[in-house]
């Protein structure tokens, strides 16, 4: 059988060059984003970050023992995760908004939309959903999180990592998390399961999109 | 932009054969030359993507499956300024920061299984004829080597950056830019990352002809209704040609097998200096003036400042000329 990793990377080729060239990515990563657009992605951002670990805890609590493999890959992934919404905080903090306003903001209804169907997919579908998921986002992080971050700090004149830090530091630290995802990726044996990690990705990739369309 | 000969001539749509519903690929049939006219369009960044690679190889086995149909198989960009890109950075980026090679070679041989279709046309009874009205960097420039005729517009600008972030070009730069210019070009090109302009390439035989630029167009219909009288003497002299000095599939494969283990070895100052580039090819899709060719100088700039300060390109005309040689332009 084929290695699941390289399977995945050509069947959401499309879906991540969609993200990719989509005209607001492609301007947002050549010429980055005025104050109020990065305020407003900061704020969804916050959100589909503070729901990542209970989305991967839910998709863990429903993996059985024959994906265990999994299972103690998300324990690990949680525990490096932990907290990392307080740096988005700090971030909007950095640009001007007030944790007060972080906490009250309504996520948009495509956060909404992909926080609720990354929950849907771990509880209902197939846990292993969950790896689509973290695809997709540490794709977008450590491919592009870079490149955004330097446009940001250009188009915003930012100095050293404020205002950057959580996309910045992610750049960097989801590429060491995508080699370990490629190897807990490639343990996926079963049809069923390699097929839920791909259409979730594909969902994710789409909603993603969306969120920073809108901002 | 199709001239009005070209279009005068254009008869009816592309045979059932070949006619597929493609997505980066624009098909044009003139029967009366037996001529399929291809343009590539991975918009809006025009680069080899997995998807826009696939297409292209569907088509290319179309044409295998049908001998006698294609007699010319003429390319070119559909997107404005950029022939072609070369690699899809972002993937490479992704793949290496997933330390895949598995993948990193599955890529690498896809694009080598389209420049081998390209290198054996002849045996296949095509005469290939590829035009480029834009800029070419790497797998871009590496992918029009093997055509029979290589046609660039004035304005067009190549090279292979790819040692600036401490890659090389592993699909088929080195043997086919060897066969076409000799070890000294290729030394050149290939290890400084300069970046060349048409003229420079013509000196360098490398393309076949240079031709100012709109008139690319006309140059494609005189070289395919100067080679349809006399196209089966040519063909068996060009099968000939590349038994003379051939270029062996498995060496390609050797290449990019090669190509993948350095590119695993890519640090993040590497990847970094790549994703400046894919920036500056974002820059350029969007619409502005400077790309992917103004970044490449920026790097050398940052990098390489007066290492080559001299010039000395091998060539009388161009010493002097500054890093890139952009004096010269």
């Amino acid at each position: 059988m084929s290695k699941f990793f390289a399977d995945l990377v050509i069947r959401t080729d499309e879906a991540r060059r969609a993200f990719e060239t989509h005209p607001v990515v492609l301007d947002a990563v050549a010429h980055g984003m005025p104050l109020p657009r990065y305020r407003t992605l900061l704020l969804e951002l916050y959100h589909v970050v503070w729901h990542f670990n209970p989305v991967c805890a839910a998709a863990a609590s429903r993996l059985t023992d024959s994906h265990k493999q999994v299972r103690y890959f998300l324990y690990e992934h949680m525990q490096e995760e932990s907290g990392h919404e307080e740096w988005v905080r700090n971030d909007l903090e950095a640009v001007g908004v007030p944790a007060s306003d972080t906490a009250g903001h309504t996520p948009s209804a495509f956060t909404q939309a992909l926080v609720g169907y990354n929950y849907w997919a771990a509880d209902r579908a197939n846990p292993c959903s969950v790896l689509g998921m973290l695809y997709t986002l540490e794709v977008i992080a450590s491919v592009y999180g870079g490149p955004f971050a330097s446009a940001i700090k250009e188009s915003l004149l930012l100095e050293g990592e404020r205002g950057v830090s959580f996309i910045n530091s992610h750049a960097t630290m989801d590429a060491e998390h995508m080699a370990e995802l490629r190897v807990v990726l490639n343990t996926l044996e079963d049809a069923p399961s390699r097929e839920a990690v791909i259409g979730a990705a594909l969902v994710n990739f789409h909603h993603f999109t969306r969120i920073i369309e809108q901002v | 932009m199709t001239s009005p000969s070209l279009r005068a001539l254009a008869e009816g749509g592309v045979p059932a054969a070949l006619d597929r519903p493609y997505k980066y690929l624009r098909l044009e049939w003139t029967a009366e030359l037996g001529m399929l006219r291809v343009r590539t369009c991975v918009k809006p960044i025009q680069c080899y993507s997995l998807a826009g690679m696939t297409e292209l190889q569907r088509m290319l086995d179309d044409i295998a499956e049908n001998p006698g149909l294609v007699r010319h198989f003429v390319l070119s960009s559909d997107v404005a300024g950029v022939f072609n890109f070369g690699g899809d950075l972002a993937l490479f980026v992704l793949l290496v920061r997933a330390q895949d090679i598995d993948s990193l070679k599955m890529y690498g041989r896809r694009c080598v299984d389209l420049v081998w279709w390209m290198e054996t046309a002849a045996l296949r009874g095509v005469h290939t004829t590829v035009l480029v009205q834009g800029d070419t960097l790497g797998g871009g420039l590496e992918s029009v080597l093997p055509f029979h005729k290589v046609i660039f517009e004035r304005s067009a600008q190549a090279g292979f950056p790819e040692v600036l972030f401490n890659l090389f070009p592993g699909m088929g730069a080195w043997q086919f830019t060897i066969r076409k210019a000799g070890f000294a070009v290729a030394n050149d090109m290939i290890l400084s990352g300069r970046l060349y302009t048409a003229d420079q390439l013509l000196r360098r035989s490398l393309v076949d002809a240079v031709v100012d630029d709109g008139a690319g167009e006309e140059a494609i219909l005189d070289v395919v209704r100067s080679v349809e009288p006399k196209l089966r003497g040519t063909l068996a002299a060009l099968i000939a040609q590349r038994l003379a000095a051939p270029i062996t599939y498995e060496s390609l494969v050797q290449a990019v097998e090669l190509w993948a283990e350095t590119a695993l070895t890519l640090t993040t100052r590497d990847l970094r200096l790549m994703e400046r580039l894919a920036r500056a090819q974002v820059r350029k899709a969007g619409g502005a003036g400077e790309g992917a060719v103004e970044e490449i100088k920026r790097i050398e700039l940052d990098t390489a400042w007066g290492e080559l300060r001299g010039g000395n390109t091998g060539f009388d005309e161009e010493r002097g000329t500054g890093l890139t040689a952009w004096g010269a332009l």
